[in-house]
């Protein structure tokens, strides 16, 4: 049988507790933290020592202090310690270094024509901008590590994309590919990009402080973040939450993944393109479509509610499946939610069941297009905050 | 959900000399909620809203705030409880820039000169508090935004006094798809962080789109205040232009007296 946990093991744990509630939340009073951590005073002011002589947060005096008595003294997260996080999408990839506190430092984008491309061509861009990047980090910044979002079912051990029909990959070993670009000294972790930006407006954006939340992002695809009792379902290999594979119009058209009558197609944006009679792809051609609409375009007006109609079916079965306290509509689905979003509530409360849905919010995300950014981001933290002393001798 | 009300109104009714436009109306407001108040044209909105923002005097009915009665007289008695309503033409000044138009006739001083300071940074947080990221200078004059900023902006002049409740008249009419997405989702924030808000929208999709609860006019009475979640699109529709749905709204009889008051 195992003892307790060492006081050494303790101070670590109660390290990572600080330091992930300061990047989380931002600047905070060590007297807010004293109250919201349960630890006493004197804990708080020697774990912060620890982490200021670490140099992964700093304390100054509170601004515009305007009550008696002796400042509490904030302490904030230093961005100095930073991760790189890239998105991988249909259309475009983007790069960026993300400061401790969850700041976007430096962010690049490269648009690439949608279809089929081999990964040496996503992962070219990529480290060019890394190259780009870490010329203008500052003396002194430290490097923790690496997180990538792409949308694509992906292998959580290894970052290998068993499957990502929208660029063409089966079983592309893209995480070795990144970890070769970054130098093998700190981790590149990959991960499916819906779960990423779920778990970006879970910890600082729409959903913070909602404990069962369902993501849905459309690009070319549908892609779906889940968040059951605080954590990430991901299933058993990290496949988990392909929502957009959910069968629920059987006769309905053949779906890239093989199978026929896939939500995808009913609620993608080829499925809205196609009822407008539209040609093209990508955002600002959903954008029109939702325009015109507004506008009084009748047919444009019928393709909105069509696909709000199946975008409501699906939302139904997902809460009564999971029950969730917020749904949030990223990508190309905000702005069809927006538009239809008489339809989608109709078809809620007509299918979902009452006790399921009587508190669900809908909600748009709060971070936009950097939500995949800042997710990619959390993971690369994930291991300083787990044990910030393990990770800080790299540093100094 | 909060069960209860931060204002409420009771049995009201107002005359305007022989046309009675509103008959014994209920309508309850709740913190942290968006209430969208729906009707007809001269069903009654914004009559109702003028009552609760004390410009017109109610003939009679009950008026509570925060479960105790009050009795509002003057605009100035109900934004000394907190409540705030942005018109439909925002009466925003475009010679003055957005700090200027926040603190209109309301302006911070610091011995004898404005505190600019001060107001700018209030400004810049509460822009902030709200999330938006639209606007790039406090400093700009109001004549230079656009459409979708301007509203941004007279929602936030609302806000910066504290208010509890923000009833707004029609914040989308006249915007495009995209400014009218933001000042959705400023709309809902807006309640997310603890006011009560009303919007007034002949949109449904606004309506379903941000709306908690809804509050069905019909003809001057008040014909169902139902939640988002336990109503369709059909059903709202019927209230509006028939007074009923179904179990919902008002009972067969009352809306044919109602709608033969009117003929």
């Amino acid at each position: 049988m195992r003892a307790g946990p060492s006081q050494d093991e303790i101070r670590r744990l109660n390290l990572g507790a600080l330091l992930r509630y300061v990047h989380l939340r931002g600047p905070t009073s060590r007297a807010e933290l004293t109250a919201n951590l349960g630890l006493n005073r004197s804990t708080i002011g020697a774990l912060t020592a620890d982490l200021v002589a670490t140099g992964l947060v700093r304390e100054d005096l509170p601004r515009g202090h305007g009550r008696a008595g002796r400042p509490s003294l904030v302490v904030r997260p230093e961005p100095h310690a930073y991760v790189f996080a890239f998105s991988i999408e249909a259309d475009r990839v983007t790069a960026a270094r993300v400061g401790l506190g969850g700041v976007v430092l430096d962010r690049r984008e490269a648009l690439r024509p949608r279809g089929e491309v081999p990964p040496a061509e996503v992962v070219a861009p990529l480290a060019d901008a890394v190259r780009t990047m870490q010329t203008s980090v500052p003396p002194g910044a430290r490097y923790v590590g690496s997180g990538a979002a792409v949308s694509a079912m992906v292998r959580r051990e290894d970052g290998l994309v068993r499957l990502a029909p929208h660029v063409g990959w089966v079983d592309e070993p893209l995480g070795e590919a990144l970890a070769k670009v970054l130098g093998p000294e700190r981790p590149v972790t990959i991960r499916n990009g819906a779960d990423l930006r779920a778990l970006a407006e879970h910890s600082r954006g729409a959903a913070v402080g909602c404990d069962n939340v369902v993501y849905l992002h459309g690009d070319a695809g549908i892609g779906g973040g889940i968040i059951a009792g605080g954590r990430p379902v991901t299933g058993h290999g990290g496949y988990g939450g392909e929502v957009g594979h959910m069968v629920v119009n059987p006769g309905g058209k053949l779906c890239g993944c093989g199978a026929r009558g896939c939500w995808e197609t009913e609620v993608g944006e080829v499925a809205l393109l196609r009822a407008a009679g539209r040609d093209g792809y990508g955002r600002d051609v959903v954008s029109a479509v939702v325009d015109a609409a507004a506008r009084g375009d009748a047919v444009a007006q019928n393709a909105i509610r069509e696909v709000g109609d199946w975008l409501g079916f699906g939302v139904a079965n997902l809460v009564n499946i999971f029950n969730p306290e917020m749904v949030i509509f990223g990508g190309g689905l905000r702005e069809v939610y927006l538009a239809a979003a008489a339809q989608v509530r109709s078809r809620l409360n007509r299918n979902g069941l009452h006790a399921c849905r009587e508190h669900v919010r809908l909600r748009t995300p709060v971070l936009g297009d950097d939500a995949a950014l800042l997710g990619a981001a959390e993971v690369a933290f994930e291991p300083l905050l787990d044990d910030p002393l393990d990770a800080a001798p790299h540093f100094s | 959900m909060t069960a209860t009300p931060l204002l409420e109104v009771r049995g009201i009714n107002k005359s305007f000399g022989p046309v009675q436009v509103l008959r014994d109306v209920d309508f309850a407001i709740y913190p942290g909620e968006v209430t969208a108040l729906v009707g007809d044209n001269g069903a009654g909105k914004s009559t109702l809203v003028k009552c609760i923002g004390g410009i017109h005097p109610i003939d009679s009915g009950e008026y509570h705030f925060e479960g105790t009665p009050v009795s509002v007289h003057s605009p100035r008695d109900a934004s000394g409880l907190g409540v705030e309503i942005v018109y439909q033409d925002l009466a925003l000044c475009d010679n003055l820039d957005i700090v200027q138009n926040m603190f209109l006739g309301r302006e911070r001083r610091n011995g004898l000169v404005l505190d600019e300071v001060t107001m700018e940074q209030l400004a810049t947080e509460t822009l902030a508090g709200l999330s938006v990221r639209t606007v790039k200078s406090v400093r700009q004059l109001v004549a230079s935004l656009s459409g979708g900023q301007r509203q941004t902006v007279a929602i936030a002049k609302a806000v910066l006094w504290n208010s509890k409740v923000v009833i707004l008249d029609e914040p989308t009419a006249a915007l495009g798809v995209a400014q009218t997405a933001q000042v959705l989702e400023l709309v809902r924030r807006l309640a997310d962080t603890g006011h009560a808000v009303v919007l007034i929208s002949h949109n449904m999709n606004d309506v379903f789109a941000v709306s908690d609860r809804i509050a069905a006019l019909y003809l001057g009475r008040m014909a169902a205040q139902v939640k988002a979640s336990d109503v369709t699109y059909a059903q709202i529709v019927e209230l509006i232009t028939a007074g009923r749905s179904g179990d919902l709204g008002l009972t067969p009889a009352v809306a044919d007296i109602t709608n033969g008051a009117q003929s």
